[in-house]
């Protein structure tokens, strides 16, 4: 399979181009120690490798629970603290917008939140006292400018925030492009998804890969369909036929499609290994049960190959979030309709080995660990209408220890009983952000949270 | 059902209302003469077509903002590429993707339909316009004084419908009236069909497409509700049948689904899997709007001009293709008490099947890229009033 595609490039391309050029130039991730995302970050935004303190909890409001607001959710994760496990703080935003994930700022000060539905996107402050987050800007012109919605994935590039939404407001359909908004919150470009050499123009999530120069993006699917209950989604035998079925691989710099892969049954989440001397994405499709991996071939060019099977593809067991080790040895998979999480042995990334199974509820969707992978957290909403009814609509955030054989838990919040809503992406903070060193150049690796775990 | 009095947009000498300023730009009565093989469109006197009007009503039907959480236009599900209906879709969503149990009808031709909507419950463009906006699981919006208002905060609109309706701004009736006065002018045809049967051109249709006329008109026995006429055809004869599609529905077993997971790639899925969401909604169609037992699981005819357009088919957009609405019909529906007597096994052979669809995708307008384009250059903002309506309300002094 060879699906080039020929990228589309616009003027007004350059100013982002530009940016990211002079990022290259002088600012390269370390060769050097093995820097992990903990572990979706993008690769410019500060790690935490010792113990995170506090978990943002970006929570959908639910009719009747609560103020039936969606909300972030700060919760107190430090063993040493008096609050440990606790919730410490809600922002509640007013309203329900479908919210979804939520991306780090390149200097880790600022969380960027995405709402699906509503297609607001919110700035908030986590810089100033992280324990209280602070909502400093509402961008409401996403759709105005772009014609996407759903803004979903927020990737921190240099000066820059990279937005990856799933629909558009012509249809409410898959097909997409990418966003790029500077710090401030200003719009900057957009960009189509490719529909020329093989493309459908569908978007989802992306991963950079600075070294590289590239960024990999998936495919999902459009308001029509991740907005539709599931049950009834499933039953409907033309929505199910409007699923991406591509990844794209992408020139950083220009901006460009460089090739379209088929990976058909939506692609999902997009992890690299940030190992040294690894050069691999993985992703997953959510319909098809599929991990693939992408790798460049002797001649440099990207190749992807579906390497296992996730579960019982007959079932559907609906494979959504995964977490890669910093090391890229392991990797955490949830089957969403199982309420299973399964630890992958990456240690051969094109024969991964499922090695560890564990059913975390009666769902589960998002996976975060630690930089060590001594913590996993999971938190059980896919999207509003995509989650279970009645009595196995459990909604939670749960953390446990892992020691390489076992996950045991050590805390659990029940977020209906808290009157929250439902638990969905999340991400870790310090308290102590004064060593916060970003953007360091190639001689001295970007700087970490490096605290005693 | 009686029709509302007509107007015809021919008749150009029609008075208008006392409150119209015909001197004022697009507010001259708007000539759309009938394309082959359509009557001239009813227009009620109380809304006569004029151009700031259609304008008007073409930018309230495109603009996203008129759904409560601004997310949601009328050409959302009435999407003008697809047919103005959602090809992507069996059965349409609403706010905050809350299930609607039916597809979403196209709009072409939707001036000549009598009771709109599938079941037949509302009678004029006019007040139906209301039955979406208000609807809490389609625009959701909590009143008809929320959309008003609302419709007088955006800027867009400043001053819009005071010139099309002679002074008169936003109310219940001059929304109404702006959406209808556009939704009348996507009348779509000319088609192929057309040009051959009324226009007399012979080679307008191949030899299997008039083989599937013969066999609409004959054997098959579609025209029986999918009418023609001698001088026109709405290809619907404006009535209420059962197929037992609704009733298959309604009163069949759990079984299984056969799933599309990616092109080519299938699985069995069965309802019990399925318990964990959101059972399937009642619908006993008509029933809900006459209480006559008679009616139980009849759905108005839809009318066929560019059918080939309008996928998925039927009440609940359960067929994908033409195909296997011809199959469907061919096997003389669901059998159920109720049952249209118009419905008996047809004994077709393959060769006729073909043919009737053959026939069916003649019957494209040929204004359809036009009407399509029309709608795109209404371009309504994204951006929502900055405060909600309902704050910043305040009766008129």
């Amino acid at each position: 399979m060879k699906n080039t595609t020929q990228g589309r490039n616009r003027p007004r391309k350059m100013a982002l181009a530009l940016a990211v050029s002079a990022a290259l130039a002088g600012v390269a991730l370390p060769s050097g120690p093995a820097l992990a995302d903990e572990t979706s970050c993008s690769p410019y935004t500060p790690l935490i490798k010792g113990q995170e303190d506090l978990v943002y909890v970006w929570t959908l409001g639910v009719k009747g629970v609560g103020d039936g607001s969606d909300k972030l959710v700060t919760v107190d994760v430090n063993p040493h603290s008096k609050t440990y496990g606790k919730i410490i703080h809600k922002l509640s935003l007013g309203g329900r917008g479908e919210v979804h994930h939520v991306g780090l700022s390149d200097d880790r000060r600022y969380l960027w939140g995405g709402a699906l539905d509503s297609n607001k996107i919110y700035i908030f402050d986590i810089g100033t006292n992280p324990a209280k987050p602070k909502l400093t800007k509402t961008i409401t012109n996403f759709v105005q400018k772009t014609g996407f919605v759903g803004p979903h994935s927020f990737i921190a590039m240099p000066g820059r925030m990279l937005i990856t939404p799933l629909s558009n407001n012509k249809d409410h359909g898959g097909e997409t492009g990418i966003a790029v908004y500077n710090n401030k919150g200003d719009y900057v470009a957009h960009h189509p998804m490719p529909k020329e050499g093989g493309g459908d123009g569908y978007g989802y999530d992306a991963g950079i890969n600075p070294q590289k120069n590239v960024f990999l993006t998936s495919s999902f699917t459009g308001w029509n369909n991740y907005m539709m209950d599931l049950g009834k989604l499933v039953k409907d035998g033309e929505a199910m036929k409007r699923f991406g079925n591509t990844s794209v691989m992408w020139d950083m710099k220009t901006m460009k499609p460089l090739k379209v892969f088929q990976t058909p049954g939506a692609p999902l989440e997009v992890r690299w290994s940030w190992k040294p001397g690894d050069n691999w994405a993985v992703t997953t499709t959510a319909l098809t049960s599929k991990i693939w991996v992408y790798k460049q071939d002797a001649k440099g060019e990207w190749q992807v190959k579906d390497v296992a099977t996730i579960g019982d593809p007959v079932k559907i067991p609906l494979p959504v979030d995964i977490s890669i080790t910093n090391d890229g040895r392991g990797m955490w998979i949830n089957t969403f309709m199982d309420g299973t999480t399964r630890y992958w042995d990456m240690s051969d990334p094109m024969q991964p080995k499922e090695v560890f199974t564990k059913k975390i509820g009666s769902q589960v969707n998002m996976v975060s660990q630690s930089y060590d992978g001594k913590r996993v957290y999971f938190t059980s909403s896919l999207l509003g209408n995509w989650d279970k009814k009645g009595k196995d609509d459990e909604q939670f955030l749960k953390m446990y220890h892992w020691d390489g054989k076992d996950l045991k838990l050590a805390f659990e919040i029940d977020f209906y009983k808290e009157k929250l809503g439902r638990a969905h992406h999340m991400k870790f903070q310090a308290r102590d952000l004064s060593t916060l060193k970003p953007l360091e150049s190639a001689q001295s690796p970007p700087a970490l949270i490096a605290r005693k775990p | 059902m009686k029709r509302l009095p007509c107007a015809f947009l021919m008749l150009w000498g029609l008075a208008l209302p006392a409150c119209e300023r015909p001197g004022a730009p697009g507010n001259a009565p708007l000539g759309l003469a009938p394309p082959l093989g359509l009557p001239p469109v009813p227009l009620p006197p109380e809304n006569p077509l004029t151009q700031a009007r259609v304008e008007l009503g073409r930018t309230l039907f495109m603009d996203r903002r008129l759904s409560h959480n601004n997310t949601l236009s009328c050409a959302m599900c009435h999407v003008p590429e697809q047919g103005f209906t959602s090809n992507e879709l069996g059965t349409a969503i609403g706010l905050e993707g809350q299930s609607i149990r039916r597809n979403s009808p196209t709009v072409y031709n939707v001036a000549y339909v009598e009771q709109l909507f599938h079941d037949g419950r509302e009678f004029s463009l006019e007040n139906q316009v209301w039955g979406p906006l208000l609807a809490g699981n389609e625009m959701a919006n909590p009143s008809i004084g929320y959309v008003i208002e609302k419709i007088k905060v955006l800027p867009e609109y400043t001053g819009r419908f005071e010139s099309a309706f002679g002074g008169r701004g936003p109310d219940v009736l001059t929304v109404g009236q702006a959406l209808a006065a556009y939704q009348r002018t996507l009348v779509s045809g000319n088609s192929r069909f057309d040009r051959w049967h009324y226009g007399k051109e012979q080679n307008a249709l191949t030899a299997e497409e008039q083989a599937g006329f013969r066999l609409f008109a004959g054997k098959a026995g579609c025209s029986a509700c999918h009418s023609i006429g001698g001088k026109f055809a709405l290809f619907s004869d404006n009535g209420f049948h059962n197929t037992g599609i609704g009733y298959a529905k309604s009163m069949g077993q759990p079984g299984r689904h056969r799933v599309q997971l990616a092109p080519g790639v299938f699985a069995e899925v069965e309802d019990k899997a399925l318990e964990s969401f959101e059972p399937p909604q009642p619908d006993v169609g008509r029933y809900e709007v006459t209480l006559d037992p008679a009616d139980t699981w009849a759905y108005r005819t839809p009318g066929l001009r560019n059918v080939a357009l309008t996928s998925p088919y039927m009440h609940d957009g359960s067929f994908a293709t033409l195909e296997a609405v011809v199959e469907f019909y061919d096997r003389g529906g669901i059998d159920n008490p109720q049952k249209s007597p118009h419905l008996r096994p047809l004994g077709l052979s393959a060769e006729e099947k073909a043919a009737l669809v053959s026939f069916l995708k003649s019957l494209t307008g040929d204004n359809v890229p036009r009407l399509a384009a029309e709608a795109r250059t209404a371009q309504p903002a994204e951006t929502p009033p900055e405060k909600d309506p309902a704050s910043t309300y305040r009766r008129n002094p």
